[in-house]
């Protein structure tokens, strides 16, 4: 219900804050974020409308604080999780 | 592209990494395919196309009109497409007049034309661009260095389904003389947003 | 869903604040705009998002005043609405209309 996405028309974010001449992506990492999100929908693992939906179902304190690519990780482990192929317990370090 | 393994961003380019490989051992994805994939997007996509799409339409009165009316047959002319992602993207290209603007947005997530144009900056997926553009454009063009006459109207254009939209800009004055490349040169990927005169 | 519209058509945003995902902005929800363009028809991804069947269902552009939408600005706003989300509004609201706010 009016989920954290929703952002249009809201009030009290800041100005909007540049980076000059930034790159199509910042790190490995965002890429490759990139390209498994293309290869899981490809695949029909899940479709583009699921993703979009598990990136607004993120809390809304860690949807604020979270990069864009950050983001896009956390709706894809979200799914996969959901779907059993992959666990937190898997993903966490060490 | 870098690959930072020391820095802040080191823990989750590992969880990257860890879960790339999770799903390449379940038959989920090629590793090699996907970098390649990568590849031939950054190298196919870019506000480059989008901006010889711009020279075009310059010099071509025709090629305007038909880029107006159906952005995606006429791709092709130049060698440029929507296609090569998960599906082929519908474009509609808007274009600046004397007395009206056009800014893009997407305030639910960040669709952008990537297939065309390659990744959109940061700027326009945060929050500050999405939530404020819709409500007051003019301010947000003034903090882009962008002071719109106030006779100009905006049409800000959110794109909320599966158009992808993208600024034909106004020709600048004082342009008679240059070829398509030398215009082409000329206009930045902030003028195909629509936060920039071009 | 409502009769499919016509360019130049005046329509009213829904005002439902669902509990799934979906493609109509909080900030259109119940405002009246103005039908631009046709933009093809596509599956309805509240349903998509859940996996329920979809059939494509038309697009719509809509021309939505800064003053509709905000109650201030001199801008407009286009914003690109399932036939689902939309119905029609009166061109001039009458009396009835403005104080209910809505369609039927």
């Amino acid at each position: 219900m009016g989920r954290i996405n929703d952002v249009g028309g809201m009030q009290g974010f800041p100005a909007v804050w540049r980076e000059q001449d930034e790159p199509p992506f910042h790190a490995d990492w965002e890429a490759h974020v990139f390209g498994i999100n293309s290869a899981l929908i490809s695949r029909g693992v899940y479709n583009l409308d699921e993703f979009r939906d598990a990136v607004e179902r993120i809390p809304a304190q860690e949807y604020l604080a979270a990069s864009y690519y950050e983001r896009w990780l956390r709706a894809i482990t979200m799914l996969l999780a959901e779907r059993g192929i992959v666990t937190e317990e898997d993903l966490a370090d060490g | 592209m870098s690959a930072d393994h020391t820095g802040p961003a080191a823990p989750v380019a590992a969880r990257v990494r860890r879960l790339e490989g999770m799903l390449e051992e379940r038959g989920l994805l090629d590793a090699e395919l996907l970098d390649r994939a990568l590849g031939e997007f950054l190298a196919r996509a870019s506000p480059a196309n989008g901006a010889r799409v711009v020279a075009r339409a310059w010099l071509d009165e025709g090629f305007r009109e038909r880029l107006l009316a159906d952005a995606n047959a006429v791709l092709p002319e130049l060698g440029l497409s929507m296609g090569g992602g998960l599906q082929e993207q519908q474009l509609k290209v808007v274009q600046n007049t004397e007395d009206s603007h056009n800014v893009i947005v997407c305030t639910l997530c960040s669709c952008y034309p990537l297939a065309l144009l390659g990744p959109s900056p940061t700027w326009y997926k945060s929050e500050a661009y999405r939530s404020r553009v819709v409500r007051d454009p003019r301010s947000v063009l003034r903090e882009f260095g962008f002071e719109l006459e106030p006779g100009v109207a905006i049409s800000v254009w959110d794109a909320s389904a599966e158009t992808r939209y993208m600024v034909l800009p106004r020709r600048p004055s004082g342009t008679e003389d240059l070829g398509e490349p030398e215009l082409a040169a000329l206009v930045t990927r902030n003028g195909l947003i629509g936060v920039a005169p071009v | 869903m409502a009769e499919p519209f016509r360019i130049g058509d005046r329509v009213r945003a829904s005002r439902v604040d669902p509990p799934h995902h979906t493609r109509l902005p909080r900030y259109a929800r119940g405002a009246a705009g103005t039908v631009t363009a046709l933009l093809g028809s596509h599956p309805l991804p509240d349903r998509r998002s859940r996996r329920l069947a979809a059939d494509p269902e038309q697009v719509y552009a809509v021309a939505f005043t800064a003053g509709e939408l905000f109650g201030e600005g001199d801008h407009t706003v286009t914003i690109d609405l399932w036939q689902s989300y939309l119905q029609p509004a009166a061109a001039e609201p009458s009396g009835a209309a403005a104080a209910t706010g809505d369609g039927q």
